[in-house]
């Protein structure tokens, strides 16, 4: 019975789908370590570019889950942190003008729906 | 009043509005009652609603009944279609003795969601608008005073448990025509109707306008995108619905309904994606 959805097509262009160009510097980078029970790899990596920081994620796969997040936060766990929207075929992501980026640590992949982190990439300043 | 600025709450969707479908006494020699309908119904923005249910009355004696309703719904807007089942209804219903012209009934029922109001599209999180159900467990408690040509309907519904997990950021979304609604959590809503009936002389067809009163009993929250609670203002209040129901006696045994409906009073936010401008209903009724 509950197979009995449709997914339509995405007719609307969500706000935070931005390219990286070739101008922008590398501030911040990390490996992708899993956590038990998920298969990662690929890097986060953190540009500026015209006053607007961004997390790139890299050569990133990931197990596959319901209901991923992107998250920059100031610790290897989601406790504190900037949910910056789901984990999509998208690659970039913008991080809010209002964030001070140098107060954040880590990159994460975070199950929201099931409180489940699956992945962690410690940052590391270039 | 059928302006695009006009707003209900939905009279579908939530549950509370039709609860009262639950009291009806009039037809008592049936056992079991079918209902069959479709709802159409225009909401915030440009997103468009086609919701069927179905449910089942079992009417035990003249005092108690059960009924058990299924809602489904189709939501079309600017992010797309999105369709989906909503939420099962248990409702159970006892009927007083009548006693000099009034007569009361009582019912307690409850709603379970059948998704965590978090569907999405191309793996994109979508507004409440969209989601087919609030992603609540609630509980309802309600009576009726039938007098005369005349009934009055006083319920509440309150969100018992929490299950919605929807993910919508209106940051992300790429519009200002929905709040974000990231981890949602409902207030109660009290609900108060007065209908009355006129019935045509041949007793084929039965008018019933009712005016509907909705108070949401607090504002709803969200999680920002620093994972921090945050109540939206103005998402509480006062919605006030016109509604007309005109239906017509196939036979003794069925019938078909319509309901046309449009508010006058509204929220200042509406952020539970129950919104309507414009709701149009219609049913198929067997008894047996």
């Amino acid at each position: 019975m509950l197979s009995c959805q449709v997914e339509g097509e995405l007719t609307h262009t969500p706000e935070n789908i931005v390219p990286i160009t070739p101008v922008a510097i590398l501030k911040y980078y990390g490996n992708f370590e899993p956590t038990g029970g998920i298969t990662v790899s690929g890097d986060a990596k953190i540009y500026l570019e015209d006053n607007q920081y961004k997390v790139k994620l890299d050569n990133f796969s990931v197990t596959s889950g319901p209901d991923l997040k992107v998250y920059l936060s100031k610790s290897a766990t989601p406790n504190e942190f900037v949910n910056l929207g789901n984990l999509t075929s998208q690659t970039v992501y913008p991080i809010p003008s209002s964030v001070n980026v140098a107060d954040y640590s880590h990159v994460l992949i975070h199950c929201q729906q099931y409180s489940h982190l699956f992945a962690i990439a410690e940052l590391i300043q270039n | 009043m059928f302006s695009s600025q006009a707003f209900s709450q939905g009279c579908s969707d939530a549950g509370i509005c039709s609860v009262n479908h639950g009291f009806q006494t009039e037809e008592k020699s049936f056992k079991n009652h079918i209902e069959i309908a479709t709802i159409f119904g225009a909401g915030e923005s440009d997103v468009r609603y086609l919701s069927p249910y179905i449910s089942y009355t079992k009417r035990f004696n003249d005092r108690f009944s059960f009924t058990s309703k299924v809602t489904y719904s189709t939501a079309t807007g600017s992010f797309g279609t999105r369709s989906q089942f909503g939420d099962a209804f248990l409702i159970g219903n006892y009927t007083f003795k009548e006693k000099s012209n009034k007569q009361w009934s009582v019912l307690v029922g409850w709603k379970f969601p059948f998704t965590a109001s978090n569907l999405k599209i191309n793996g994109y999180s979508l507004p409440l608008d969209y989601q087919s159900s609030l992603g609540t467990i609630d509980l309802f408690l309600g009576t009726n005073l039938h007098y005369k040509k005349w009934d009055f309907n006083g319920a509440i519904q309150v969100p018992v448990f929490n299950l919605n997990k929807n993910s919508y950021f209106k940051e992300y979304g790429g519009t200002n025509d929905f709040p974000s609604t990231n981890l949602f959590e409902r207030k109660p809503d009290a609900l108060l109707r007065a209908t009355y009936s006129i019935k045509t002389p041949n007793k084929k067809f039965t008018f019933k306008p009712n005016v509907l009163f909705i108070y949401h009993l607090g504002e709803d929250s969200f999680e920002n995108i620093f994972g921090q609670r945050e109540n939206i203002n103005g998402s509480d209040g006062l919605t006030i619905n016109g509604n007309l129901i005109t239906s017509y006696n196939l036979s003794k045994q069925s019938s078909l309904e319509l309901s046309l409906a449009t508010p006058f009073v509204v929220r200042d936010v509406r952020p539970d994606g129950l919104t309507r401008s414009f709701v149009a209903g219609l049913q198929y009724q067997y008894s047996f």
